[in-house]
């Protein structure tokens, strides 16, 4: 999945597939993780937002299931 | 009065197994009188018979007039009408069997002769031989059979070829019958695909019909195929699962094992134990179940987090009675789930399974559902019917049942109807049903119920919808392994199109013999004709000009290559496949009818039910 970086303290770089809802994230401290199920708009929530971090602990982080990659 | 009532004329240049006679100048008038019967002279596709000392050569007559003249005599001869160019076949010891390949060649001067019914006789005639089935009669000769071998017919493969209207299905219909005479054949076994359901009529007595939503009544059985019979693959292909990533498709088969471990601990089968199973292994397992623990795997809600995880921390929502809403297995109701919370006491949470395919289960629900896939999903007596108190229900019966059902019943041949098939799956399921029965007759080949001691004979009907070149679909990958490697194993092919263009030519090369009827397309004509082994383009140009029910037989199951009237069947067992009328002077059908009131309510009460 193509990623784009995004400027966040955490958040390094920033992927969605509609297709398959999948929202990908990859972060400053190494891993990264799939998010299932993700509608479209929380993933233009998440680059819209001034904090990606607190965007990502509000709506993404335990409201979604994921898998390590 | 020519003395030599047969002579056609003699040898002027041999070119390999190529010769040109000169014909002879009594002959040339076109009809010869032999025992009072009449014989057209130089017929494209009739016989000579050259005799040369003890041995007769023969050859079809492929070219008859001015372009048949030798390229050396072009210059002495430019209006050389009087030529005939034929393609030698075989020889034969005078009054005795006729061989293919020739042992030696004509020369200048030999004496080319007609073939007289007497002649063809002995080549073809051998009516009483057991081995040989009559098919029809010679094109140019009513009163001789033609005959093909029906162990080289079976075992070596066939193909049937011709435009639509040609006659192909009464075709494959007559030599059906002739394959499925019990009293020649008390043990002959064919199992045809018919992807619109025309055969029935045909072969109705001799055949046990199977298909998706059967007349009991009328003696048809149910289409069944027990999904859990299928390999992983075919499996998935059959699914929402088709194109899921490696991680789900791993994950999917450690969960399919693991049913299918269960499954053989609570009822063991012989050939197969827990440490020999593979995800391939043909045992039963519950899609039902398979689905609902799916289900519960990735879409529930805990009352703890992650590794913490387990049954019995699942946040199932109750009725008002406080029952938990454990929804069914078999009625395909999934249990219901809290919502998560984002904190407080008694937090629920996500699955912590990391299996991307929730979307995948809930589109396999809504399969499971759907009633046109009962003969997959909830194969009858075949499928196994779990619920909470029994998770390790097993079927009924096991694919023995199964088997000797379709290749094993009273009757001969064996319809697999698949016209109520939905479309999106027939590729896959014809793949499927060859593969099985393959596979069955490979492992049992050293079995009295094996292939080697009682082949079977596969008609795949309509081929060209899944022998395309390039096609990778599960049909044709099952279809190339029958023609490729049946013959070892008792595994016979009739392939039956009217698309022979589309067909991949390697499989048509490996028909040993070809019943080609009249084809008008240019491109299905060359293919024809590209594919078969003998030096036949002349008899193969006639192609666009054969009769209904005609058709040039070539190959291995034939002595020589014939033009033949295939024998119809009688009109009450003919396919149902004929053309509706629009217009006949003689009858009132069609657009020629009176205009009735008419009812749709009917109509729409069969399209709802899907049986016709």
């Amino acid at each position: 999945m193509q990623r784009t970086p995004v400027s966040s303290s955490t958040i390094a770089e920033v992927g969605y597939d509609s297709g398959s809802m999948t929202l990908e994230i990859a972060f400053h401290s190494g891993g990264t993780y799939q998010y299932f199920d993700v509608p479209e708009s929380e993933f233009e929530g998440l680059m819209q937002a001034s904090s990606k971090g607190q965007y990502f602990h509000a709506n993404i982080k335990d409201n979604y299931r994921y898998g390590k990659l | 009065m020519p003395n030599k009532p047969t002579l056609l004329g003699t040898v002027q240049d041999v070119q390999g197994a190529t010769i040109s006679v000169a014909m002879d100048k009594d002959t040339i008038s076109g009809l010869s009188f032999i025992e009072g019967r009449g014989y057209r002279v130089g017929q494209i596709g009739s016989f000579v018979r050259i005799p040369i000392g003890f041995l007769d050569l023969y050859g079809i007559v492929s070219q008859v007039g001015a372009g048949a003249v030798p390229d050396s005599m072009i210059e002495a001869e430019p209006h050389g009408y009087r030529w005939m160019r034929i393609q030698l076949i075989g020889e034969g010891q005078r009054g005795g069997n006729f061989k293919r390949g020739v042992s030696y060649y004509p020369t200048i001067g030999d004496e080319a002769h007609l073939l007289t019914e007497q002649d063809l006789a002995l080549i073809y005639g051998r009516a009483d031989a057991p081995n040989y089935v009559r098919v029809g009669t010679l094109a140019s000769a009513e009163s001789i059979p033609a005959l093909v071998d029906v162990d080289r017919l079976v075992t070596r493969h066939s193909a049937i070829l011709g435009a639509t209207g040609a006659g192909k299905s009464t075709t494959v219909a007559g030599i059906l019958s002739h394959l499925s005479n019990t009293d020649r054949y008390p043990s002959s076994r064919i199992i045809i695909f018919d992807l619109h359901g025309e055969y029935n009529s045909a072969l109705g007595e001799r055949a046990t019909l199977f298909r998706v939503n059967p007349n009991l009544e009328k003696g048809e059985r149910p289409l069944q195929i027990p999904y859990w019979a299928l390999q992983l693959d075919e499996f998935l292909g059959v699914t929402p699962f088709r194109d899921v990533g490696d991680t789900e498709r791993t994950g999917l088969i450690e969960k399919i094992n693991e049913l299918k471990r269960a499954s053989l601990v609570a009822c063991p089968r012989v050939g197969v134990t827990s440490d020999t199973l593979t995800v391939d292994s043909p045992v039963p397992f519950s899609i039902h179940r398979l689905w609902y623990e799916l289900y519960q795997f990735v879409c529930s809600t805990h009352t703890a987090q992650g590794a913490n995880q387990g049954p019995t921390t699942e946040a199932i929502e109750a009725d008002p009675q406080g029952n938990p809403l454990l929804g069914s297995i078999m009625g395909v109701q999934a249990p219901k789930y809290k919502p998560i919370t984002s904190g407080g006491v008694g937090r629920i949470y996500l699955s912590g399974a990391s299996l991307n395919i929730r979307r995948q289960i809930q589109a396999l629900q809504s399969l499971l559902r759907d009633t046109r896939y009962d003969f997959l999903f909830r194969p009858g007596e075949w499928c196994p019917s779990p619920n909470q108190n029994n998770l390790d229900a097993q079927p009924q019966k096991d694919l023995d049942a199964l088997i000797k059902g379709w290749v094993g019943g009273d009757k001969p041949i064996t319809i697999l109807d698949l016209s109520g098939v939905p479309a999106s799956i027939l590729m896959d399921l014809i793949g499927v049903l060859i593969r099985l029965l393959f596979d069955a007759m490979v492992w049992g080949r050293f079995l009295p119920v094996g292939a080697r001691s009682r082949p079977l004979l596969f008609v795949l009907e309509e081929a060209h919808a899944y022998l395309n070149p390039g096609n990778k679909s599960l049909a044709s990958q099952a279809a190339k392994r029958v023609v490729k490697e049946g013959r070892k194993y008792g595994l016979g092919a009739m392939i039956v199109s009217q698309r022979p263009s589309e067909i991949d030519s390697t499989i048509l090369s490996q028909c040993g013999t070809m019943f080609a009827m009249r084809l008008a397309n240019s491109n299905d004509r060359a293919h024809v004709t590209g594919t078969v082994s003998d030096n036949l383009e002349g008899l193969f140009s006639m192609l666009p000009a054969l009769r209904t029910g005609e058709a040039i037989i070539v190959g291995e199951a034939v002595q020589l290559p014939l033009r033949a009237q295939i024998d119809a069947p009688p009109p009450n067992r003919r396919p149902d496949s004929h053309d509706p009328k629009i217009f006949d002077p003689k009858a009132v059908v069609g657009w020629n009818k009176p205009k009735a009131n008419e009812d749709y309510s009917l109509l729409v009460q069969k399209w709802r039910s899907e049986t016709p």
